[in-house]
């Protein structure tokens, strides 16, 4: 436990560790339930997300005599200083962050599940290289990274997609590491050698499907936090520029009407706070399952 | 198909930290040495990284500096008189020379000097910093302990609640809601924080740091809870508290003496590991209270295309980072095998 606890800290799970005691908390049914709604509020949000485009006209145009306005029934989050509906664009705001979490962990998995399977099963010296250079990308803060990467490619939504999904690399890489090591000189894999299976078999079909479920239960941590740094970059105006919502760039124009207007700054904020809990309740979900489906 | 062992999946992650470092000096001075080598290793890679990242940017720094309808004779002539005509490794060379000998460089929009900018920043960071980081592992001290000691109370739920809470209102959100609170409403503290020094002046410096050290203390408190329940949840459930119970040590001395003793050595490597974390938490939170510190030096640098100021900065955080990092494994290999009694 306590070993695990040091690589949780070591940035494992991207420095930001699980409940660990897990054995310990509430009952399973009430987990469950709290689990459906989780899921059924990300399933809202990615529908409202498809359908969004179809209200562009109300997220994008501006009514300058409305600005401002308190929640009413016709606005039901008020309107923003330029007098566009909240509510619409704060829906329309998920698209980036949905976008972004699902690209951005793509990315991670893409880079970094080569790189760890390579260093676990390649060897010492490519696995000494590669895992220094995992150990430099995890040197520096998450978000300071993603700033870097964004001062050189330019502000934008996918050089923030490219920024967040490079800060994924090494937990991935470092976790599928682990698992090869793991695996590697099991009975199993040694029987498979002896029947003659060729080093791609062996860590493809044999060795990958072994290690695969802390991995997934990575990629739904990995998504929580790209939604997190997206509307952090959004929010420092290092993201998606305007005039396309997003929840981080309505919290930051909120702030400066917080006296006049302070609904502004609150519904998106609640919005990604709500986003990112289901998004950590599902992902708790699959690191229990990653422990269970191991034992 | 055979699954993975739980067991299996941890010795794998293990760092290898040999217990009988401590029996055998030769074995912690080799580890020690390797160790200095890989940070070694890991600072000049970082650097050349760090160095090289002004080429990658859109124009390189010649028309960072002149503007992009500057003649090719201004060009040439910049680019003479900054170096950028040598090869690289020579220009590295020279950069790194001029880094060891303290200098980072000069910022593109003022000027001024990248070290006298951080001389500038680094206290005022310090001071949010240290303050949030005392306070959220206080937090994180009480409210872990209480949901380790009693695992299925109301109290553990609701301490669950805050660490699952302290991620998903990032600091930026929660210090909007703050300033609202705090400063629109009820005019208590100021909504945008300068650096006052707190020795010289207490009382004002205790009031505009207010706000910024709530929400970051907020972010790394809820944290260290986790950690802090975690590491206490499994030092109760070692054979000497059982024994130490069983003679009849009072409650509170079992858990104050025994457990979270026992608990520190891991909480305070996670700690120590986990300063990256709040690094990057601090920089978020000083741009929401526009706090003059190296998080709102970073995102100007960022902002305005200043690639050397950002250089400098990302360089002395990756070095520091590293170091802290490094401190922390060695105490913790230093300390492993047992944990002194005073």
């Amino acid at each position: 436990m306590v070993d695990t606890l040091i690589d949780e800290g070591r940035g494992l799970t991207w420095g930001v560790p699980h409940d660990l005691s897990t054995p310990r908390r509430a009952p399973r049914i009430a987990r469950s339930v709290t689990f459906f709604i989780a899921v059924g509020v990300l399933a809202l949000f990615v529908i409202l997300a498809f359908i969004a485009p179809l209200f562009s006209n109300v997220v994008y145009t501006q009514h300058l005599g409305e600005a401002l306005q308190a929640p009413s029934l016709a606005h039901p989050f008020g309107t923003d200083e330029l007098g566009r509906d909240i509510l619409a664009r704060t829906i329309y705001g998920s698209r980036v962050s949905l976008l972004t979490a699902s690209l951005a962990t793509l990315i991670a998995l893409a880079a970094g599940l080569p790189i760890g399977l390579a260093a676990g099963f390649l060897g010492r010296r490519l696995d000494a290289v590669l895992m220094r250079s995992m150990d430099l990308l995890l040197a520096v803060p998450a978000i300071v990274l993603a700033m870097t990467v964004i001062a050189v490619l330019g502000t934008g939504t996918f050089s923030a997609i490219y920024a967040i999904g490079i800060i994924g690399v090494p937990s991935i890489a470092r976790l599928s590491r682990a698992g090869v090591l793991a695996e590697r000189d099991r009975d199993y894999v040694l029987g498979t050698r002896a029947l003659g299976a060729g080093r791609a078999h062996i860590l493809f079909r044999t060795i990958l499907p072994n290690i695969s479920s802390p991995i997934i239960a990575q990629m739904a941590v990995l998504a929580e936090l790209a939604v997190l740094i997206q509307a952090a970059l959004s929010f420092l105006g290092l993201g998606t520029p305007p005039p396309t919502p997003t929840w981080g760039q309505m919290l930051s124009s909120g702030q400066s009407y917080l006296a006049q207007a302070p609904w502004y700054g609150l519904f998106p904020g609640v919005i990604l706070t709500i986003t990112v809990l289901s998004l950590d309740i599902a992902a708790r979900r699959a690191d229990t399952n990653a422990a269970k489906g191991a034992g | 198909m055979q699954r993975r062992g739980p067991d299996d999946e941890k010795a794998a992650l293990r760092q290898p930290m040999p217990t009988e470092l401590l029996l055998r000096p030769n074995r912690m001075r080799r580890y020690l040495l390797q160790r200095l080598v890989q940070l070694i290793v890991l600072l000049l890679v970082g650097s050349v990284v760090d160095w090289y990242l002004i080429y990658l940017t859109p124009g390189s720094p010649v028309y960072a500096l002149l503007g992009t309808n500057a003649s090719p004779s201004q060009v040439r002539v910049l680019k003479r008189s900054l170096g950028l005509d040598k090869p690289l490794p020579v220009q590295y060379v020279t950069w790194l020379n001029h880094v060891l000998h303290g200098n980072l460089g000069s910022s593109f929009i003022s000027g001024l000097q990248t070290t006298t900018l951080l001389a500038q920043r680094v206290p005022a960071s310090l001071q949010l910093v240290i303050a949030s980081f005392v306070l959220g592992l206080l937090v994180a001290l009480v409210l872990g302990s209480l949901a380790a000691i009693r695992p299925r109370s109301v109290v553990s739920t609701l301490v669950s609640a805050y660490s699952s809470l302290s991620l998903s209102l990032p600091t930026f959100w929660l210090g909007i809601i703050l300033i609202l609170i705090f400063s629109v409403r009820l005019h208590l503290f100021p909504g945008s924080s300068t650096y006052i020094p707190i020795w010289q002046h207490p009382m004002s410096g205790l009031k505009a740091m207010t706000l910024p050290v709530a929400s970051l203390t907020f972010y790394i408190g809820g944290i260290m809870t986790r950690f802090v329940r975690a590491a206490l949840t499994d030092a109760l459930q070692e054979d000497y508290i059982r024994t130490a119970r069983s003679i009849g040590v009072p409650n509170y001395l079992v858990i104050i003496k025994h457990a979270l003793r026992n608990a520190m050595l891991p909480i305070v490597t996670v700690t120590g590991l986990q300063f990256g974390t709040f690094v990057g938490g601090t920089v978020i939170t000083e741009s929401v209270f526009q706090y003059p510190g190296i998080g709102t030096l970073i995102l100007a640098s960022v902002q305005q295309h200043d690639y050397a100021v950002l250089q400098g900065t990302v360089l002395l955080l990756v070095a520091v980072v590293a170091v802290v990092n490094l401190v922390v494994d060695l105490t913790y290999a230093y300390l492993n095998p047992r944990i002194r009694y005073g």
